[in-house]
């Protein structure tokens, strides 16, 4: 059997391990577009703050691909797919045959029309690279500002709280995450973010920056914004291109059942950019979260080595910001719920939110209340009355 | 059956929750956000980020690879003699 997987994330990765382990004598190829061995995404966060050393971020050692008879093909990715052949075409002009494909491409980051040195996005262990190297540049006017409002902002608001730098908030919305908070949480967390010194604007679309050789602010529709470095945070998206073109259907992600077969036989999907269908929340659901791509990784080895096994989680992103706890559990779209209904305030210092839809339980974020996390994941799973949830963590 | 040590490290757990969708009977999330190190299911002598576990072959190796899943490391497994054998030296 010859597995070929496009995309050495965690997904891919931990597929490459877990069909090593199910099918000992098959052939395995793992295409990469980075040239680095897998390393944790969420620890880089960590790592520009100063709090782990680099070699700590990595997840594989180099040797480990070898050791695992994984052949590992670094700065290359794939330009073409042909499924009535079964082969992918490589960037290096190599063609590759398969029995069985994975699709564990991921997501890269949006970016601005806008650039300039001092301006940063938060993906990979090079932009963290980037990152550090603009941070020892900085004097003692470094002011930092940030455009987004989202995890990425968030990553950058630890980034400049662990090094002292002033920092100037900017996001295009009302508050963060304005597709799945209501206002009273949204509040919570930007009253959090000014009691931290941060000068928060919202409605602030980004128009320019300033500055000729080096970064001196930027313009959104509030003004211009003196700052030294330029954090940018407006989302990810995927290159679908090649799979369009091979026929593999696509929505927000590539589609897929709830075993992670696409609509292409032999063509499996993990990680980010999957759109499978969710048991639990009962319907197609597009996830970027570490747990999310690891836990798919080891699922569709067992469904291409055939052993049919369905995809059950219910997914979560966890994050400290600046202090304050904020988790998001299941299915949080505003638009696809229900009801969301309201637990705790402003006031109290901690509000959940509770998805509805159906009649069920179907997602929660929760703002410094943790505690609410147990009830509302298993929740999800058992399909409890959305009344006994609410009763249950409002005592 | 072998005996291990596993140990949370409190400052880089984050609350991602692999460990515990993983392996429930020997993680669970506190109201921090972090996990502590649960014996089967309980907590005999309390909560902790630290403790002794006689387990299965099966069970230490799917500890393990709740250890493993975690994005931030911060799980240790130690053998009986003390020999660390997660995150591999």
């Amino acid at each position: 059997m010859r597995y070929v997987i496009v995309g050495g994330g965690v997904a891919g990765t931990t597929a490459a391990e877990e069909l090593r382990k199910l099918d000992p004598e098959s052939e395995i190829t793992l295409i990469c577009e980075e040239q680095h061995p897998l390393y944790s995404r969420v620890l880089l966060g960590v790592y520009v703050q100063g709090k782990v050393p680099r070699e700590r971020t990595f997840l594989k050692k180099e040797s480990w691909y070898e050791e695992k008879k994984i052949e590992w093909l670094r700065g290359v990715h794939v330009d073409a797919l042909d499924t009535q052949n079964k082969f992918v075409a490589l960037s290096d002009g190599r063609e590759l045959s398969y029995d069985k494909l994975l699709i564990s491409s991921g997501k890269e980051v949006r970016t601005v029309e806008y650039d300039q040195r001092g301006v940063m996005y938060f993906r990979t262990i090079d932009d963290a690279d980037h990152i550090i190297q603009l941070l020892a540049e900085q004097g003692k006017d470094a002011c930092g500002g940030i455009y987004g409002g989202g995890f990425i902002a968030c990553e950058f608001l630890n980034i400049y709280e662990a090094h002292n730098i002033r920092t100037v908030l900017t996001f295009r919305g009302e508050h963060f995450w304005n597709s799945n908070l209501l206002p009273e949480a949204g509040e919570l967390l930007l009253n959090h973010f000014r009691s931290k010194g941060v000068d928060v604007i919202a409605h602030a679309e980004l128009k320019g920056l300033v500055g000729d050789k080096e970064l001196e602010g930027f313009v959104t529709e509030q003004g211009e914004h003196p700052c030294t470095m330029l954090g940018i945070g407006v989302g990810i998206l995927s290159d679908f291109s090649w799979l369009e073109e091979a026929g593999v259907k696509i929505g927000v992600g590539v589609k897929a059942d709830k075993f992670l077969q696409t609509s292409v036989a032999d063509v499996y999907v993990a990680g980010d950019i999957s759109e499978f269908e969710d048991v639990y929340v009962g319907r197609e659901m597009n996830v970027g979260t570490w747990l999310n791509a690891i836990m798919q990784g080891r699922v569709v080895a067992k469904n291409m080595t055939g052993e049919p096994t369905v995809f059950e989680l219910v997914s979560s992103y966890a994050m400290n910001v600046l202090g304050i706890d904020i988790i998001f559990v299941g299915d949080v779209a505003k638009s696809e719920a229900d009801d969301v209904h309201l637990v705790g305030s402003v006031r109290s210092g901690g509000v959940t939110q509770v998805f509805e839809r159906g009649g069920r339980v179907v997602g929660g974020v929760m703002i410094n209340r943790n505690t609410d996390r147990k009830v509302i994941t298993d929740a999800v799973k058992s399909g409890m009355p959305v009344s006994d949830v609410l009763n249950k963590i409002n005592t | 059956m072998p005996k291990i040590r596993v140990r949370v490290d409190e400052d880089l757990c984050i609350g991602a929750a692999s460990c515990v969708t993983i392996a429930p009977e020997t993680f669970q999330l506190n109201e921090d956000n972090k996990a502590w190190v649960l014996d089967h299911g309980e907590e005999p002598g309390g909560s902790t980020y630290e403790r002794w576990l006689e387990v299965t072959e099966d069970e230490k190796e799917n500890i393990l690879l709740g250890a493993q899943s975690c994005p931030t490391l911060a799980i240790f497994i130690y053998e009986e003699d003390g020999t660390q054998i997660f995150p591999e030296m």
